[in-house]
């Protein structure tokens, strides 16, 4: 049984692979069919750079990814190789690569790409929080509240009508409608910003008359968000066992990749 | 769930209800809008009626749809029977049409009864679970809230924290990567302001290698020029005043500059005395016991010979509080030789 369902605008996973192109040759326009040299051509063009160079050009994508990465918006290769990149574009395989390993061995973040028809990048944490450590900063009140749609969702078995969510978050006070004291206007903040987020998706149904719209998980929710533990905690909550929910508890413990890998982190 | 059955319009399939069949042994033909005008009166009644039907059961569908989504009835079958009936009586292309829309429609409705029935093996109880959400984020029950009740009449109040105490405890389930911040903060995008020009002043021409000399300003505002030319044309008297009373013992520069009383004051006297070294009225140097000495010169020079001397050399004055005092000291300064502009 699936947990994601898609009702429309399905993403194609595959990476459209074109025959060789000579290196360096791409427009002034990136588009999402950017044409990757081959590796014998990435390795003749870093010989052409010295290293101090392909350093730098590193240390800037690095720095770029982490500022674009406060607002939790994806990052587009487009903009990257446009802005940052540039004229290293011809090696620009090598620089991702050294990019995404510095990411993990200095900082101790993982650079995943959500969306490989868009070419969609985000920044995760390589590791999980260790269960009662203490907390460096004060926690936002939008995680309580992305956790509790997520968490419907996810026992809803990977569908939720936004009916059922606005009369749930009625039910803790929040009126979609008004402007809330942490929030301030929530519908707009789970419609517009989670789903740029990633976190969500806001998928209209067919036919609906009027229209309503369903809530899954985004792709973004998927690499950061641990169905296990949520799991957890909402049996927690009902002091109940987590394997009372047959089908969360089997969709959250099968092996996918896509869930975040579990490693601690002090 | 019940299967769909269609009335075949396969040649070679067997034919499901032969009476509903105008044409039989043949594929069912549908007619264009353009044959229209050949039909019978009656003929054209019974079309019209079968679309009116079909939209009918379509509307019907949209505006039933929690009572057909409701596992305990069986309405949706009903519904696809009926259909199904219709459907044998389809004859043109508009009615065909009319049919596909009502079949999505159905197959949403089905799918999503189909979810629902996946329920039942892990039902999820929203209402309890945001019931202990709120005990969770401490919902305090008794307390009516203050004053008087809104009119949804919620029962109890949240604290202040109450998202963000749920936040604390839901973050575990997350991986975000903390997001990147200059520890010190950014500094403002905008370019600094135009720094000062600092030009360094020519000096006098001497024998001795090294000279004291304050820096220059380039730009000055015209009020602020004109009390400083003043100052320097007062200080100049000053000096010349001192060098007449004995013109063969040199003036010690420091003796000369300093107010005992007053360390901004002192500062002021360097500066302007800094005017006079450049222009050439005055000129600095080392006596015997190599300590600066200050002295007018005889022969004027115009400003530009002034910047066409030889030997000429830039110098910096720096003087802190505490050399000052150690200064007034060490000359036993008591009065300052240039006296105060508001001298009270």
């Amino acid at each position: 049984m699936s947990q994601r369902k898609r009702l429309s605008n399905s993403q194609s996973s595959s990476q459209r692979k074109r025959p060789q192109s000579s290196s360096g040759t791409v427009g002034e326009d990136e588009d999402a069919t950017y044409t990757q040299p081959s590796v014998s051509q990435v390795q003749r063009n870093l010989e052409k750079l010295s290293p101090s160079q392909v350093d730098q050009k590193i240390t800037e994508v690095v720095q770029y990814i982490l500022v674009k990465d406060q607002k939790k918006i994806p990052i587009r290769r487009a903009d990257l190789v446009k802005n940052v990149i540039k004229e290293y574009r011809n090696v620009y395989p090598e620089i991702m690569k050294r990019v995404t390993h510095t990411f993990e061995q200095v900082f101790g973040l993982k650079l995943v790409n959500i969306d490989t028809k868009n070419q969609l990048y985000i920044l995760i944490n390589k590791f999980e929080a260790t269960a009662g450590g203490p907390s460096f900063c004060v926690a936002n009140p939008k995680t309580g509240l992305l956790f509790f749609i997520l968490s419907v969702i996810f026992m809803k078995q990977g569908v939720a009508k936004e009916s059922l969510i606005w009369n749930m978050l009625e039910k803790l006070r929040i009126n979609p409608t008004k402007k809330h004291e942490d929030f301030g206007d929530v519908k707009k903040m789970v419609t517009d910003e989670f789903v740029r987020q990633r976190y969500l998706e806001y998928v209209l149904i067919p036919h609906s008359d009027p229209p309503e719209h369903n809530f899954l998980w985004g792709p973004r929710a998927d690499k950061e968000v641990s169905k296990a533990k949520i799991l957890q905690f909402v049996a927690e909550l009902h002091d109940q066992d987590p394997r009372n929910w047959k089908h969360q508890y089997a969709e959250a413990h099968k092996t996918q990749d896509s869930q975040p890998s579990s490693s601690s982190r002090r | 769930m019940e299967q769909l059955k269609r009335p075949s319009t396969d040649k070679e399939a067997p034919q499901q209800d032969g009476a509903a069949q105008h044409n039989s042994g043949d594929q069912m033909q549908l007619n264009g809008g353009s044959s229209f005008g050949s039909m019978s009166g009656q003929e054209r009644g019974t079309r019209k009626e079968i679309r009116s039907k079909y939209r009918d059961l379509i509307d019907s569908v949209q505006q039933n749809r929690e009572d057909l989504l409701s596992p305990s009835n069986n309405k949706l079958t009903e519904v696809l029977e009926a259909a199904d009936s219709l459907f044998e009586n389809v004859r043109e292309t508009s009615e065909a049409v009319l049919d596909s829309k009502f079949v999505s429609v159905a197959t949403d409705l089905n799918n999503e009864r189909a979810s629902q029935m996946r329920e039942e093996d892990s039902a999820f109880d929203h209402a309890a679970f945001a019931e202990h959400l709120l005990s969770f984020m401490g919902l305090n029950r008794l307390e009516s809230g203050g004053g008087e009740q809104s009119e949804e009449e919620i029962e109890g109040y949240l604290p202040k924290d109450a998202w963000q105490r749920l936040a604390q405890r839901a973050e575990a389930c997350f991986q975000t990567a903390p997001t990147f911040h200059y520890m010190l903060g950014s500094f403002h995008a905008e370019p600094p302001p135009p720094k000062q020009r600092i030009v360094r002043q020519k000096k006098a021409p001497s024998k001795e290698a090294k000279r004291i000399m304050p820096t220059q300003l380039k730009k000055m505002e015209e009020a602020e020029q004109e009390a400083t030319e003043k100052e320097v044309e007062r200080i100049l008297a000053c000096l010349k005043s001192y060098h007449q009373d004995d013109p063969t013992s040199p003036i010690s520069y420091y003796e000369f500059v300093i107010d005992p009383n007053s360390f901004s004051r002192t500062l002021e006297n360097i500066f302007h005395t800094s005017f006079l070294v450049r222009d050439g009225l005055a000129q600095i140097g080392l006596d015997q016991d190599k300590l600066p000495c200050i002295a007018p010169m005889e022969e004027v020079m115009t400003e530009g010979e002034a910047g066409e001397r030889e030997n000429c050399n830039a110098s910096i004055v720096s003087i802190s509080p505490k050399s000052w005092k150690e200064l007034i000291e060490a000359f036993d300064i008591t009065e300052p030789m240039i006296p105060p502009l508001n001298s009270q």
